[in-house]
């Protein structure tokens, strides 16, 4: 069953200096429950891809459908920054609460319930009247994440989340995001120029080529859990695609 | 290590002003510290039948407090409209842009015109109030349609700023969220737009205080702290004269500091994001 089908999307900027064609054809299935990595050099189109999907830029061509089974409500997308994007006015607290006080049909309680459940799971609790500033890079993007978990996504975008991130801080942040989708069994598409975020987090991986981005290759990742990147099979995993990405460098434009 | 300059400014211009006046061969009209000092000490005594120096800057404040409620009260929506809808601001930048320049002491003798002399106390039907000495009878309709005048352009202005400097980044985030427009405006716009909108207050009630100082130095009126500067002059009573601009600068300061800092909070929170 897909979750989300994309076909032939086409997106052009008009800039002054002239138009840059930045996306497409693109066409994507996505099955429901599944966690797929768009993956691709610098300025390739995969935050483009993202960004239309969620309904942040108009395509000049193709379409978007979100083809999951809600029982008649309307899809729920969640939606994360590469950066945050945390309202730097507002608690923690009050940023998670946010998109649902924003769909005003949830009373006081059930939110109180949700925002402190979420937040505890983020391991997040101690900080909900901290302000964002108040807060590493990694606890902001923990935060971001929990507003979007907040909202029960039948489909969770991420672009590029844990980029700024230390190694470290980066890896412990996977490994949270790859068991919540195992526990949420929600669907996911995470943008990431990063080989081995990908192969860490993905069961499929889409690579982009270069500017107009399109598909050059779809990989399944087949690995066990908990993943290992030590185990033999993770770096094959990791060469075989780090290959594809040379042959796109060396490909002329 | 704290700047104490600001700290030292003042005493040292006092003794500047006491060398003056005592020096030798000082031939100054100015009246010593020591002087204007005495006349400050007794805020309650009448000045030149005046009234009390209290009297006059409770006549000034409650006119300004009158003139800059009207201008928040109308500058800050049509600040909110413009700064969110190109069609409402380029609709009214226009007519802005050519009443911004007017001066609202050219206005005064227009107003003049349009309001006579009619006071609030008329205006609101209490005429029993004629030959009483009442707050209310000194509050001429035309002043506080300048003090409007003086003080509604900084907060439009201000207002529109603060509503345009919203970052895209947070309306996105507000719209990925599934909030809609008055949800966004509320909970996004004006937050962002919080610290110009203190900065547009801050310079509006600053230019309130101008304008009311130089308005009630204008013939028509015989109440307020500007009058009295006139009058004092006039009489050549120098120290009351001084007394009243201490006054005026410390209110002014005031003013304009209690606005900064309402505005701190909002603006910290603003500028310290990463």
């Amino acid at each position: 069953m897909r979750a989300l089908s994309v076909t032939g999307l086409v997106k052009t900027f008009r800039e002054k200096s002239g138009d840059v064609h930045a996306l497409g054809p693109v066409s994507i299935d996505v099955p429901q429950g599944s966690f797929l990595c768009v993956l691709g050099p610098t300025g390739c189109g995969k935050t483009t891809l993202l960004r239309t999907i969620a309904g942040l830029e108009i395509p000049d061509s193709g379409s978007v459908e979100l083809m999951i089974r809600t029982n008649g409500r309307q899809p729920v997308v969640g939606y994360v920054f590469q950066q945050g994007a945390l309202f730097p006015w507002m608690s923690i607290y009050a940023n998670v609460e946010f998109p649902l006080s924003a769909r005003g049909n949830i009373d006081r309680i059930t939110r109180r319930q949700r925002v402190e459940a979420i937040l505890d799971m983020v391991g997040l609790s101690d900080f909900s009247s901290s302000y964002p500033h108040q807060l590493s890079g990694g606890m902001q993007q923990r935060a971001a994440l929990a507003r979007s978990l907040v909202m029960q996504p039948d489909i969770l975008l991420l672009d590029e989340p844990f980029s700024s991130l230390d190694t470290r801080t980066s890896q412990d942040l996977q490994e949270n995001l790859r068991n919540t989708w195992k526990e949420a069994a929600t669907t996911v598409v995470f943008v990431t120029h990063s080989i081995e975020e990908a192969v860490y987090l993905a069961g499929e991986v889409v690579v982009l080529g270069h500017r107009p981005g399109r598909i050059v290759r779809r990989q399944t990742i087949d690995l066990p859990d908990p993943r290992s990147r030590l185990s033999p099979e993770f770096t094959e995993y990791l060469v075989s695609l780090r290959r594809t990405f040379e042959e796109l460098v060396e490909e002329p434009e | 290590m704290k700047n104490r300059l600001p700290g030292l400014i003042i005493p040292l211009l006092l003794l500047l002003w006491w060398i003056l006046i005592t020096g030798e061969g000082s031939d100054t009209l100015l009246p010593s510290p020591a002087e204007v000092f005495s006349i400050l000490v007794h805020p309650f005594r009448d000045q030149i039948s005046t009234g009390s120096l209290i009297w006059s800057m409770t006549v000034s404040l409650v006119r300004i407090t009158l003139g800059f409620s009207l201008a928040v009260t109308i500058g800050i929506p049509i600040g909110l409209m413009m700064g969110a809808s190109t069609h409402v601001r380029k609709f009214l930048s226009l007519m802005i842009e050519m009443a911004r320049p007017l001066s609202a002491i050219a206005l005064l003798p227009l107003s003049i015109i349009l309001f006579k002399s009619e006071t609030l106390s008329q205006f609101l039907g209490m005429s029993y109030l004629r030959y009483q000495k009442h707050l209310l009878n000194e509050m001429q309709l035309g002043m506080i349609f300048i003090l409007f005048w003086g003080g509604v352009f900084p907060i439009i202005l201000g207002t529109i700023q603060g509503v345009r400097s919203v970052r895209k980044l947070h309306l996105e985030a507000a719209k990925v969220l599934g909030a809609r427009k008055t949800f966004v405006f509320r909970h996004v716009m004006i937050p962002s737009a919080l610290p110009d909108i203190f900065h547009g207050l801050k310079l509006g009630i600053g230019r309130c205080w101008m304008v009311i100082i130089a308005a009630e130095m204008l013939p028509g009126t015989n109440s307020g702290i500007g009058y009295l500067i006139r009058y004092s002059y006039q009489l050549s009573r120098y120290d009351i004269m001084l007394a009243c601009l201490v006054i005026v600068a410390i209110i002014g300061a005031f003013f304009s500091k209690g606005l900064e800092a309402l505005g701190e909070k909002s603006l910290v929170l603003r500028s310290r994001e990463r």
